[in-house]
């Protein structure tokens, strides 16, 4: 069995060499000035008035959205968890085909859709009903993301859906609990891990996102995202390396509390 | 049944929501009109141009054979390792998921931005390896996540009933583990390819010169507005696979349906054969899009290369091809869309390029920087045909024209919408009139829009005064409220689709835009404007720069410049190229040529010192985060 | 007929009429008229997918029938969800809630109702201690044996106190020892709190030992109603025979009333009223024949395998070219001739169905 254990190293190897040993640099860029000498200077850049905003700005819109995500995709995974599909493989190939069209086309393509005379404001003007005017807004941003991450909901908690045992659900409808509380005793405590799984998967690219906010923000807005991008666009690698520092945190958060809740820790969950 | 409806209907209005984009851009793809904007009739052009554009086929090419073989290695070591964790005890193996996770998890700029310096640190030259390197790590975390459940659902005494029987220990697994997890090798191998497919972020980060992917190049597009190309790629790309999916789907229903009636226990067994039938035709899918593209390409392998480095949509690509023809030189061709980024590309050397155009206050940047070879005239004799008057503008950011050639020439001015607004505008005041809310189009770039503000308050634009400098960005701060979107290129697609009233945009994108919409008029205001020039300079690492003098040279032939005139729109100090103009209107329309007065009402930028720029950028940032 | 009789002395609880249930082209029920008394201890038996379980699920609430009406104690209650019904099942796999600890698995139905937490306090410690398992309220269903989570799951279920439990295949994930341990435990249990069991088993030994009536079923169809000796002693046709116990079934031909031709010898039996020359399925169990000397034997053979079975001697006997099962105290060694000699009453006589729907319209009465 120990022969199996050398079946690691490239792995352990190419894990050391391409995520560890970056991220320690990215630590070293994030503690030292150009010229190499050690300072907190960058990682204070995150008080800054303006880098607080966006990074403020950023945990509200990805928060709003990892909350919408949840509130749609849940009950999205419940129906089609339900659905007697002959293949699980084929739900999940259907909020994964989006993907074999280009990310950044599909978000420009919402761009074409909710411009003032974009598509969705002239099929309501023809309807005589009054356009809606969110584009180049927070609103624009957080339906951009709620659009481009809802799949990395669906898919962990359809996942766990499927696992439960019906019997489980049948024992508790047995007990007496209508359907509300077999939701909310049973249901939802037993696809917690699947829902923990899709918070992470969508409120980690939803904060740290630059082209999102980009391409439907107009530009008026600005995320920690963008100005992490902008600091290293212009070079000024070791303020960028600062703010990353500040964005892990929020990831290490929410990777603990994934750990926290997938007690197998084997991540079976996210797909 | 109430309950049943609102159920269908709940399901279908999601999948409107996640196919509606694709949907607009499956209609796209046969619109006559290359704007975004406007509905121009139907088309098939761009499905036939498409396989003519070289660019686009090389991008396709290496995004295809980046995520097979990204994939692959990551299929292969992803599962090694899934295997050897599965047999380790309990604290390593969560040791080891956890950094599994770190990719998954940690955001994408992060990964992308420690992948980078790690190669910027090891000075290893960013190209198509560091890209590959890149992504088949954050593949191998999906691969170990589909492999390991269900390595863990397979019976351990099968593997060892099968050594029991004297199989070998390869014999055994290969005969009873593979076969039990091949659908999560497959599965894995599938997400992987799939999410390197889609990858713009770390890509963006990690890759180096002539290095595209689709998605770095619809990010340069996404400036200068996408090639209609792109929409018929993408479209042929995405009903592919859906037809794929549709065959692979629908086989093994139809047999299950009937196993059910027969009988329900016995149904889950015997999807094994078609779990190997289903990759098998994926993988010969994917082999023949390859080769297909691959046909389409060209390859670049000689020694006798020329790496430019060029703004997005900044010459005719019939060119390049020409220059290729002509001189039997193998041109790798790069885009950026801010002087900034190709300053810093430059700079850390990461990546070596043979001729860059950047402008005027960044040649002076780069020359100041020590960053450029001197010009050997000897190899350039067309520069007689550059008009004496851009030389010697030149002369302001390069003195005596040693480092740059000019090759585009323009203003910064103001697009509006004759049927929008109430009179014809002639003043940077309509930018911050309150009448215009949200119908103003602002620039979105430091140094223009702080220039503007400058200019609308009477000071230069290259002003280094910090009472003054505040005093714009006050101003820009009060404009916010009235700016629809802050945008570069995109304003094209906006004006032309009517979507505001007024835009800022450079003289060049403003002949273009007229042309698909009459109502559009183009000034430069009284209160003067930039004028810039962008020119053809040669970084000092560069390593054919004979080659890179050729190609100035050959864009410096008035035939060329012309062909590259028609096809970009922006003014040429080509002065022989001008008089070969055909079109009348062209040849002496004052967008594209400003008359002397227009002209010298006009200041080019300057650099400014890295302390002055960065200040720039912080009160730029100020702006557009409050 | 029998039935009807009992009928009268107790009270019909549960009334199945003419259910029949379909799974697209599949119908796994069809017709299905049954009813349970109180205090009964009902068997569902059959082979899998003969229509038990989904039996158990229409009364139990979880699936719906296409046709006909579960009344229960006078109530129709086809179309009542599962917890507006008075009864409560334990599941094959246990069902436990994992995520909670066995404490608030049990209190899970109490706490529905509302209860009040000294009822329920209680409760948990009378059930747990009725299952033999106090002490056991914090842990979690995942640190249990399968035969400590059974018996949980049964705890859960009783607290309510339920009229009817229903009991799907409850000791068939469990092993032979502990599954005759919690056979007899099943029974007290019954019997201390005096209600309704409706088991569901394909064990038939199982249920054998437990039940007051077998039901047994196939494709969907009851072929047999009765005591447990009347389904071992007298099954009404080849597919009960083949399935309670063990037993030689030939084909035969009744030559007249109480007297059959078995494999071209006359046998004779007490049966009567099958008609003349009439082909017949003839039940012989191998306990019930007797090997004797060739010459007293009504048929003659010679002895082909011998195991050694513990309690008897399992023997085949070939003769008249049939393989005969014969269980024995006595041994007779491989090779020997032998005489086979069977009781008449031993001998059971079964029309031969000459279709399927015919067995089953005979059965179903």
């Amino acid at each position: 069995m120990n022969k199996k254990k050398w079946l690691a190293t490239p792995y352990i190897i190419w894990m050391a060499a391409f995520i560890i040993i970056p991220l320690i640099l990215v630590v070293y860029y994030g503690v030292t000035t150009d010229s190499g000498s050690f300072t907190l200077e960058n990682v204070k850049n995150i008080a800054n008035h303006d880098n607080m905003k966006a990074l403020l700005l950023s945990l509200k819109l990805s928060l709003i959205s990892t909350v919408i995500c949840l509130v749609l995709a849940y009950p999205l995974a419940m129906i089609l968890s339900k659905m007697q599909m002959n293949s699980h493989s084929f739900i999940v190939l259907i909020f994964i085909l989006p993907m074999w069209m280009n990310f950044l086309l599909r978000t420009l393509a919402w761009q074409t859709l909710l411009e003032k005379n974009g598509v969705i404001n002239t099929l309501l003007g023809y309807l005589g009903i009054p356009g809606i005017d969110i584009i180049n807004t927070p609103s624009a941003i957080i339906l951009g993301m709620v659009y481009n991450f809802l799949p990395f909901m669906v898919l962990p908690i359809y996942n766990t859906l499927i696992k439960l045992d019906l019997n489980v659900i049948n024992a508790a409808r047995d007990l007496g609990a209508n359907s509300t509380q077999t939701f909310t005793k049973i249901i939802f405590p037993l696809s917690l891990p699947g829902v923990v799984s899709g918070i992470t998967m969508v409120f980690v690219p939803a904060l740290t996102t630059f082209v999102i906010s980009d391409i439907l923000g107009g530009g008026k807005i600005l995320l920690i995202g963008n100005i992490i991008e902008q600091d290293f666009r212009s070079s000024r690698w070791n303020v960028g390396s600062g703010l990353s520092l500040v964005l892990m945190v929020f990831i290490l958060l929410s990777m603990a509390i994934l750990a926290k809740y997938d007690k197998d820790s084997e991540g079976t969950n996210i797909w | 049944m109430v309950k049943k409806i609102t159920q269908k209907l709940y399901i279908a209005l999601m999948f409107i929501f996640l196919y509606a984009p694709i949907a607009v851009l499956i209609v796209l793809s046969f619109n006559k009109s290359k704007s975004r904007a406007k509905w121009g009739g139907f088309t098939l052009q761009w499905y036939k141009e498409l396989f003519a554009n070289q660019q686009i086929m090389n991008a396709l090419y290496t995004t295809l054979v980046l995520a097979l073989v990204s994939a692959l290695v990551a299929t292969i070591i992803g599962t090694a390792a899934s295997i050897a964790m599965n047999s380790m005890r309990r604290s390593p193996r969560t040791i080891m998921m956890g950094i599994t996770n770190i990719p998954m998890l940690n955001a994408d700029i992060v990964t992308g931005i420690s992948l980078m310096l790690i190669f910027v640190a090891i000075n290893y030259t960013l190209g198509f390896t560091s890209v590959l390197i890149a992504h088949i790590t954050f593949n191998i975390p999906y691969v170990i996540l589909s492999v390991m459940p269900k390595l863990k659902q397979t019976n351990k005494s099968t593997y060892e009933a099968a050594l029991d029987l004297g199989a070998s220990h390869m014999y055994a697994f290969r005969t009873v583990i593979l076969p039990d997890i091949f659908p999560g090798i497959m599965s894995g191998f599938l997400l992987a390819f799939t999410m390197s497919l889609d990858d713009f972020i770390i890509t963006h980060f990690t890759k180096g010169p002539g290095v595209n992917t689709l998605s770095t190049k619809i990010y340069t597009e996404v400036r200068k507005g996408i090639k209609p190309e792109m929409y018929a790629l993408s479209t042929l790309l995405f009903v592919s696979v859906l037809t794929l999916l549709i065959l692979i789907n629908r086989t093994p229903s139809e047999e299950k349906i009937n196993k059910r009636l027969k009988k329900k226990a016995v149904q889950k067994e015997s999807n094994s054969k078609f779990r190997i039938f289903k990759p098998a035709i994926i993988l010969i899918v994917i082999a023949a899009l390859i080769v297909g593209s691959f046909a389409g390409m060209k390859t670049t392998s000689g020694k006798n290369t020329l790496n430019v480095y060029n703004w997005g949509e900044y010459i005719d690509p019939e060119v390049i091809t020409m220059f290729e023809k002509e001189t039997g030189i193998d041109v790798v061709y790069d885009e950026f869309e801010m002087n900034e980024e190709m300053y810093s590309k430059v700079e850390t050397g990461a990546v070596k390029y043979d001729v860059v155009c950047p402008s005027d206050y960044t040649i002076q940047r780069m020359i100041e920087a020590d960053l450029l070879a001197e010009l050997n005239y000897d190899n350039i004799p067309n520069i007689k045909y550059i008009g004496k008057d851009y030389l010697q503008s030149a002369e302001a950011f390069d003195p005596g024209n040693k480092y740059a050639i000019p090759y585009c020439w323009g203003t910064v001015g103001i697009l509006y919408n004759k049927t929008m607004v109430d009179e014809p505008i002639d003043s940077w005041s309509a930018i911050f009139d309150e009448k215009y809310k949200n119908n103003i189009l602002m620039i979105n770039s430091v140094r223009d829009a702080m220039g503007i503000a400058l200019k609308y308050l009477g000071y230069s634009l290259n002003s280094t005064d910090r009472d003054e400098l505040e005093e714009a960005t006050n101003l820009l701060k009060e404009q916010k409220p009235l700016v629809q979107s802050y945008v570069v290129d995109q304003v094209r697609d906006k004006m032309i689709g009517n979507n505001a009233a007024i835009g800022i945009i450079y003289s060049g994108e403003a002949i273009y835009t007229r042309r698909e919409n009459p109502d559009l008029e183009y000034v430069v205001p009284k209160e003067g404007s930039n004028i810039w020039i962008d020119g053809w300079v040669i970084p000092k690492n560069s390593e054919n720069k004979e080659n890179a003098e050729k190609f100035i040279n050959f864009l410096c032939r008035p035939d060329i410049a012309l062909l590259n005139f028609d096809y970009i729109t922006y003014s040429t100090p080509n002065t022989a190229a001008r008089d070969l103009i055909e079109d009348e209107d062209i040849r002496n329309s004052t967008i594209a040529f400003p008359d002397s007065a227009t002209i010298s009402n006009c200041e080019t930028f300057k650099y400014l010192g890295d302390a002055m720029t960065a200040y720039y950028d912080d009160k730029w940032r100020e702006v557009l985060s409050q | 007929m029998q039935c009807l009789c009992m009928g009268i002395a107790m009270n019909k609880l549960i009334d199945l009429q003419n259910i029949t249930k379909a799974y697209g082209d599949n119908i796994v029920l069809d017709d299905l008229n049954l009813y349970i008394k109180e205090n009964e201890f009902l068997t569902l038996l059959g082979p899998s997918g003969c229509g038990k379980t989904t039996t158990l699920r229409i009364i139990g609430g979880f699936e719906n029938p296409d046709q006909g009406n579960v009344i229960f104690d006078g109530k129709n209650i086809t179309k009542l969800p599962p917890n507006q019904r008075q009864l409560n099942t334990v599941f094959q796999k246990y069902a436990l809630f994992t995520h909670m600890t066995i404490a608030e698995n049990i209190a899970f139905g109490l706490k529905i109702k509302k209860k009040s937490k000294s009822y329920i306090d209680d409760k948990i410690k009378y059930a747990l201690k009725l299952v033999n398992l106090d002490g056991y309220e914090n842990r979690k269903p995942d640190s249990l044996s399968g035969g400590q989570q059974q018996r949980i799951a049964i705890a859960r279920a009783i607290v309510n106190e339920p009229k009817v439990l229903l009991l799907d295949e409850p000791l068939g994930a469990l092993d032979l020892k502990l599954r005759q341990d919690m056979q007899y435990e099943l029974i007290r249990l019954k019997n201390e709190l005096g209600i309704t069991f409706i088991y569901v088993t394909h064990d038939q030994e199982e249920a054998l030992t437990m039940s007051d009536t077998i039901v047994v079923m196939n494709q969907g169809y009851i072929q047999q109603i009765g005591t447990p000796e009347d389904i071992y002693n007298e099954p009404t046709n080849a597919f009960v025979a083949d399935f309670i116990g063990e037993s030689n079934i030939i084909a035969g031909t009744m030559i007249q009333d109480k007297l059959v031709n078995i494999l071209g010898t006359n046998f004779e039996c007490v049966d009567v009223g099958f008609g003349k020359n009439k082909p017949v399925d003839v039940v012989i169990r191998p306990e019930d024949i007797d090997l004797v000397a060739p010459e007293q034997g009504t048929i003659t053979g010679r002895v082909t395998s011998l195991i050694f079975k513990g309690v008897h001697y399992e023997m085949e006997v070939m003769a008249n070219g049939h393989e005969w099962l014969v269980h024995s105290t006595d041994l007779s060694p491989v090779g020997s001739e032998v005489g086979i000699h069977v009781d008449p009453f031993d001998i059971q006589i079964m029309n031969k169905p000459e279709s399927d729907d015919e067995e089953a319209v005979i059965l179903d009465e």
